[in-house]
């Protein structure tokens, strides 16, 4: 290159604003995820234990019926969707949207809670036997993430429309989203683990 | 051909704005109380967790001399000794090691990335504050006759909600401490570049979110068994304190101890005052360590698990990145010149107890060396309350060392230097002299014994024992004796008086609200004080 002068290079990119509340989610995320596996994971020891040994995991006159579960799965799958277009909704600022698709969110959460609460009435199993126990406190534990994914969603949904984040700023937003992806990711085992296994 | 990068001018809006609006700041009790300032919260874990470690180390000491003659020294009656050694070693770890070191982390690690705050400040303090609380409750938990093996269903209700609220506590300020470190470093500080202890908090908080939940989703299934269910499984007083031994033993126990590598590192490093070479090995063994040291797969562990290639492997495997951290530590030296400071000391101590901890930990991985737990027993041999209790002395060690370090960060003045070259000498003794009997008696056959007294280890070496946590005792007292001066106000402190290599080093002592005066510039590489230096 036959030249003398001095190159600047354009000015850098203005910095990325700190993506610290999606840092933090997805680190809680995490534990959140580990506190689950390990609670899934001695409940897959226990029924393991009990079948080798000959024994019944589920007590006499109990049943854990499919159908709840599975409506509730399906349910959970319909609010991937609906998060995701909250979140674009917000992307390009369309208020109308991303208000339906949050209002969609919430209620196929809260429909979710109700048939697994619905599924408790159906199950006949009593918290004092170790099956009770378990069942009760992964599924429990589960309705509990549903209730904070719901509650985070709607905070930041009615913040970045309130102006705290624009546009394509929409770090709250998204953040919530991935809470609730892994909300819906845990369902899917415990349907599996504990709604199809039995 | 010259080329030169223009600086984003955002950088400049945005910090000016932060500065030119730092509010005046409180003072008071309010100061205290409602301060979501990384280095208040941090003071405040460093002050309550050694006035809580200082019950800890007295029910050691308790428990060390009834050892020595358990038939006659009855210290501790038949009802409660079970409860107080559970309540030992969960203070250990949750009043004093994890706490010390948060604290710490707490004040430093903000300091060192060049971050204006801790990242969730609110969520900072409120692990503070529920950490107090669980700390509280958890105590009472005892004194109601709760607790594991505890006779009131009430005191082992609050002693599982207590565990649990200290655990997520202690997870709370995990998240805040990685975000800080992962978001909001400033220009230039990559990752690669970040202080050697910031890394292994980050390395330590990623381990303490990847295991402790596992803990916490078995402390919700306790208090669900034991509250509503028939209490007969995982919430039975005799089943509680089983259920959560696995984060007293190797591997998991090594978290805690994580910071411990990255605390030698920053010191031998800072006073080498020399580029570290070998830095990617420093990190690489920073992480490897802290990989090798999950332990989650271990809750209920069956004696067949813990013979399992996984756990044989990681056991042995665990000792070979202290010794690359060790050399690449060393290696500094070679560019570098080397200063005795009370500093290296205590990093070298705490380095050297926490060998003991993973040398012996991988002795203990050898399948069939030592005796299986009998039935009756406590749940496992004595030589890993041995390992454990290394690796939290460890922690604890490098957690007073790095109060030391960096005092004119944390207090308001530099440490008493000759007290605190003393201090890590007497705290190395008193720990070794602490575990290396409980090693010889879990090889030589020996098992916790559940009688009415107190039979853990033999009643000979019980002696040393004694004086070894007497030891500690007195070296965390010169310690703290040593650190008086930072609560007096003082002219003239130094802000950088190591000549040091990294951030923290670059904001006047005690650093004020918003940590740095003026915008820092961008980071060039891992030692930016030595890039200023030569610039100049």
């Amino acid at each position: 290159m036959a030249t003398s002068a001095a190159l600047a290079l354009p000015p850098a990119a203005p910095p990325a604003r700190p993506r610290v509340l999606l840092v933090g989610t997805a680190l809680a995320v995490a534990g959140t995820l580990m506190a689950f596996a390990g609670l899934i994971g001695v409940y897959l020891s226990q029924r393991h234990d009990a079948l080798t040994q000959g024994g019944a995991w589920l007590p006499d006159g109990t049943n854990i019926p499919l159908t709840p579960g599975s409506i509730g799965m399906a349910t959970m799958a319909l609010s991937a969707v609906t998060i995701w277009w909250a979140v674009d909704a917000v992307g390009r600022n369309d208020r109308p949207s991303a208000y339906l698709a949050l209002g969609l969110t919430i209620m196929f959460g809260l429909a979710v809670i109700n048939s697994t609460t619905f599924l408790y009435t159906q199950m006949g199993l009593a918290v004092n036997t170790r099956t009770g126990l378990l069942v009760y406190t992964v599924t429990g534990a589960h309705l509990a993430m549903i209730v904070a994914g719901l509650v985070f969603a709607a905070v930041m949904t009615f913040r970045t429309l309130g102006g705290e984040y624009h546009g394509r700023d929409r770090e709250g937003l998204v953040a919530a989203a991935l809470f609730w992806y892994a909300t819906i990711a845990v369902y899917a085992v415990i349907w599996y683990a504990i709604y199809i296994t039995k | 051909m010259a080329v030169t990068e223009t600086p984003p001018e955002t950088v400049a809006t945005v910090s000016a704005t932060v500065t030119s609006s730092t509010p005046p700041q409180p003072s008071g009790l309010a100061a205290v109380l409602g301060s979501g300032d990384h280095k208040v919260i941090g003071r405040l874990y460093i002050a309550t967790s050694l006035l809580l470690g200082a019950l800890v180390v007295g029910l050691g000491e308790a428990f060390a001399i009834e050892g020595i003659a358990p038939k006659t020294l009855d210290i501790f009656g038949s009802d409660s000794v079970f409860q107080l050694f559970t309540l030992a070693r969960v203070g250990t770890l949750f009043f004093l090691a994890l706490p010390l070191t948060i604290g710490v982390a707490l004040v430093v690690v903000p300091l060192q990335v060049g971050a204006r705050s801790v990242a969730f400040p609110r969520a900072a303090a409120a692990s503070y504050w529920g950490w107090l609380l669980g700390s509280g409750l958890l105590i009472a938990s005892y004194a109601m006759n709760g607790g594991p093996f505890g006779g009131s269903s009430e005191g082992v209700n609050l002693w599982i909600a207590a565990m649990g609220l200290l655990v997520a506590s202690v997870l709370v300020a995990a998240v805040a401490l990685a975000t800080t470190v992962i978001a909001l470093r400033p220009a230039g500080l990559y990752l690669a570049r970040v202080p050697l202890f910031a890394w292994s908090v980050l390395i330590a908080a990623l381990m303490w979110i990847l295991t402790l939940p596992v803990l916490f989703g078995l402390i919700v299934l306790m208090y669900v068994d034991h509250r509503h269910g028939a209490g007969t499984y995982i919430g039975a007083p005799t089943a509680l304190y089983p259920s959560i031994q696995w984060i007293f033993r190797n591997p998991q126990v090594y978290v805690v101890a994580i910071p411990v590598l990255g605390f030698l590192g920053d010191v031998l490093h800072t006073v080498s005052g020399a580029r570290m070479k070998l830095r990617s090995v420093a990190q690489a063994a920073i992480a490897a360590f802290g990989l090798l040291s999950f332990g989650a797969f271990l809750v209920a562990p069956s004696a067949a698990a813990l013979d399992s290639y996984l756990v044989v492997g990681m056991g042995l495997l665990a000792i070979v990145p202290l010794l690359a951290l060790a050399a690449a530590c060393a290696d500094v030296f070679r560019a570098g010149s080397f200063k005795l400071r009370a500093g290296v000391l205590y990093a070298t101590a705490a380095f050297l107890i926490l060998l003991l901890s993973v040398a012996a930990g991988a002795i203990g991985s050898i399948p069939d060396l030592l005796d299986a737990p009998t039935g009756g027993a406590l749940g496992d041999n004595i030589f890993f309350l041995g390992v454990g209790h290394a690796a939290m002395l460890a922690a604890v060690i490098a957690g007073i060392g790095g109060i030391h370090w960096w005092a004119t960060k944390i207090g308001r003045q530099p440490a008493n230097e000759k007290l605190g070259l003393l201090a890590p000498l007497v705290l190395l003794l008193g720990a070794a002299l602490t575990v290396i009997p409980d090693l010889v008696a879990g090889v030589t056959g020996d098992e916790f014994q559940r009688n009415a007294d107190w039979t853990g280890g033999y009643a000979g070496t019980n002696g040393a024992v004694a004086a070894g946590i007497a030891l500690v005792g007195l070296g965390v007292l010169i310690a703290v004796v040593s650190f008086l001066p930072l609560l007096k106000r003082g002219d003239d402190v130094p802000a950088d008086p190591w000549d040091g290599l990294t951030l923290e080093w670059l904001t006047v002592s005690p650093p004020p609200l918003a940590n740095f005066a003026d915008d820092l510039p961008v980071v060039t590489s891992a030692e930016p004080l030595i890039d200023q230096r030569e610039e100049t």
